[in-house]
């Protein structure tokens, strides 16, 4: 055992304890990639025996930050997806989207770039999983109307989603856990991240021109067809809209201002969707509730749990020192490695229990390097503030390195199978490695320049 | 009166490999006692003669609704000639693709409320009839529980209903 040189900095045992945990751990990961059992039955599954072999207290999981649930994470995504259900009847999404269409002309790539840049701005604004699933069956309905191949339309929504929610600190799953983790606000992520995703999407616009700009053509008659639709037929509910609108915008407004405000992303959440639901009228708040994807919300305490064992044991701490010795301390080099195999981790394995173990390893190395800080002062010094984002660079865009690599890769896949046209993994993967490795290769360019050559 | 009582004999089934247009064409000119009336629905059988599932005209028309319909309310932007488009991409598709293979049967020897029982918590009109070998040998229709329960009607009601 080499124990020696993880005691000198911080004393911990790999006792029976550490080893549980660890065994726990990383069998949950195993069958999760395996995908031989839901990968929520496994995390609640993991949780449960973490909880009944006393690797964690009770206490500790539901009510300690450092070892348990993160309920600002829960909170917000549980909001953000009520605030969607409630939304979703107007028709909004509908409107939205054949609009996009009409704005193309019919002109088959046009459409897609319009569609490539509706869905990063829509998947910034709310989570990819909801975005792909609102934008999906119009592009394949879009499709069959011009008689083109929906498969590069769909491969286009899932690269774009992954590349848009990037951008903020709600636009994907692993934002909103850094987020908390490091108690940074929505704007922090605007700033910091939202300028190399702008860059990134102008590029992926020229890049999917260049692939398949010129395979998509089409008939005038079938243009036609999408100018004939009215996206205003697709309102079913004006009132609701406008009142789903207002709420939106304080929603929006109120993460704008939460760093100010000194409230958490998630109060904000929380205040919008109780307000929606209470203008919405509803006597029946069951159907919206149970519209929650509760699979997800529980996939996400599970894996706080089991997270939360493996920090208390001290295998993250074991983990965060062998990076330390791997870039002898220097944070430039620890970006670059944490960015790129973050990316390569995340297309292969889920990119939420990725950041839920990489997160509290970061917050360990931080305690390492600076022994004296805590609180905000040591998540946030300045010279770990370029880690957070290289970690929400390479687990974002790493979605696109595989067809598993992000739920809304998952779901397109899906859709599109249904419909008929099967999209392998090869397949996906030959489009959406290189476009993972070029979009990566820009975030090191920036984290870079921004952080290490120009320091703003 | 039970199952076998009222059920009508089976004339014509469907196999699984049968292409969706010959299977159509069947339901079009399906018997119905002697007369050529079509039907509704009919049994899939495999080669031994075990049924294997049901394909009646709503699977057809699933047949020719795009599955990405269903997720969103896009039915006030699709286009004129866009059911026949489909329906000529259908008409290759094996009767296996689309049957329904969750059925409900009856056994010949079950009483008549039994039958009523699984059309109305199963919201089924037609149940298929299978014999103690598990042969599929009739069809129950609820037209004909309907004409059954009026015949029942009629004597109770001699009389009594002034």
């Amino acid at each position: 055992m080499t124990t020696e040189t993880v005691t000198a900095a911080q004393p911990f045992v790999m006792d029976t304890a550490f080893w549980t945990a660890t065994v726990i751990f990383l069998l949950a990961y195993a069958v999760i990639i395996s995908e031989k059992i839901h990968k929520t039955i496994i995390a609640i599954f993991g949780a449960g025996l973490m909880l009944v072999l006393k690797i964690l207290e009770q206490h500790e999981a539901f009510h300690l930050e450092e070892f348990g649930i993160d309920w600002n994470v829960i909170f917000l995504l549980i909001s953000m997806m009520v605030i969607i259900n409630l939304m979703r009847p107007t028709g909004v999404f509908e409107y939205i989207a054949i609009k996009s269409a009409k704005l193309g002309k019919g002109e088959p790539f046009r459409i897609m770039a319009i569609f490539a840049v509706v869905t990063a701005v829509l998947s910034a604004l709310l989570d990819n999983v909801t975005t792909v699933l609102l934008i999906t069956p119009v592009t394949l309905l879009i499709a069959d109307a011009l008689d083109v191949d929906p498969v590069p339309y769909l491969l286009s929504c899932a690269f774009a989603s992954n590349i848009g929610g990037t951008a903020t600190l709600i636009g994907d799953p692993p934002n909103i856990m850094i987020a908390s983790k490091a108690q940074l606000n929505f704007m922090d992520f605007i700033y910091h991240l939202a300028p190399v995703v702008i860059v990134m999407m102008v590029v992926y616009i020229i890049v999917i021109k260049l692939i398949w700009g010129k395979k998509l053509v089409t008939r005038d008659e079938l243009k036609q067809r999408i100018m004939n639709m009215n996206e205003n037929d697709a309102i079913k509910d004006p009132v609701m809209l406008t009142k789903s609108l207002v709420v939106l915008g304080i929603v929006l407004t109120g993460f704008i201002f939460h760093g100010v405000l000194h409230f958490q992303p998630a109060t904000v959440a929380l205040f919008g969707a109780g307000l929606l639901l209470l203008l919405s009228k509803t006597h029946e708040p069951h159907h919206i509730l149970a519209e929650v994807e509760w699979p997800t919300i529980f996939f996400f305490m599970g894996l706080f749990i089991i997270v939360g064992g493996v920090v208390k044991v001290g295998l993250i701490k074991w983990m965060s020192l062998q990076i330390l010795e791997l870039t002898q301390g220097n944070m430039f080099a620890t970006s670059m490695v944490i960015m790129w195999f973050s990316a390569f981790a995340s297309a292969i394995v889920d990119n939420i229990p990725y950041v839920a173990t990489m997160n509290p390893l970061i917050v360990d190395m931080a305690r390492q390097l600076w022994p004296d800080l805590s609180g905000v002062q040591l998540l946030q010094h300045p010279d770990l503030m370029p880690v957070w984002w290289s970690l929400a660079l390479g687990a974002c865009l790493g979605g696109n390195g595989s067809a598993i690599g992000a739920s809304a890769n998952v779901i397109v896949v899906g859709m599109s199978e249904k419909a008929g046209k099967k999209i392998s993994f090869m397949k996906f993967m030959a489009y959406g490695m290189p476009i993972m490795i070029l979009t990566v290769f820009m975030a090191t360019i920036y984290v870079w320049l921004r952080y290490y050559v120009l320091k703003i | 009166m039970k199952a076998k009582d009222l059920m009508i004999p089976l004339h014509e089934c469907l196999t699984p490999e049968m292409p969706l247009v010959q299977a159509a064409h069947l339901l079009k000119t399906a018997k119905r006692g002697e007369e050529i009336v079509g039907v509704k629905g009919l049994p899939v059988l495999d080669q031994s003669g075990k049924m294997i599932g049901f394909l009646s005209i709503g699977d057809i028309l699933k047949a020719v609704f795009p599955s990405y319909m269903s997720l969103m309310n896009l039915g006030d932007f699709t286009w004129d000639g866009m059911v026949e488009d489909f329906a000529k991409k259908a008409a290759c598709k094996h009767v296996s693709d689309v049957m329904t293979t969750d059925i409900i049967t009856v056994p010949d020897e079950a009483p008549l409320m039994e039958c009523v029982d699984h059309m109305l918590k199963s919201n089924v009109k037609r149940l298929p009839v299978i014999d103690k070998t598990g042969k599929v040998v009739g069809m129950l229709y609820e037209r004909d529980v309907f004409y059954e329960i009026t015949r029942a009607m009629d004597k109770g009601a001699e009389g009594v209903c002034r």
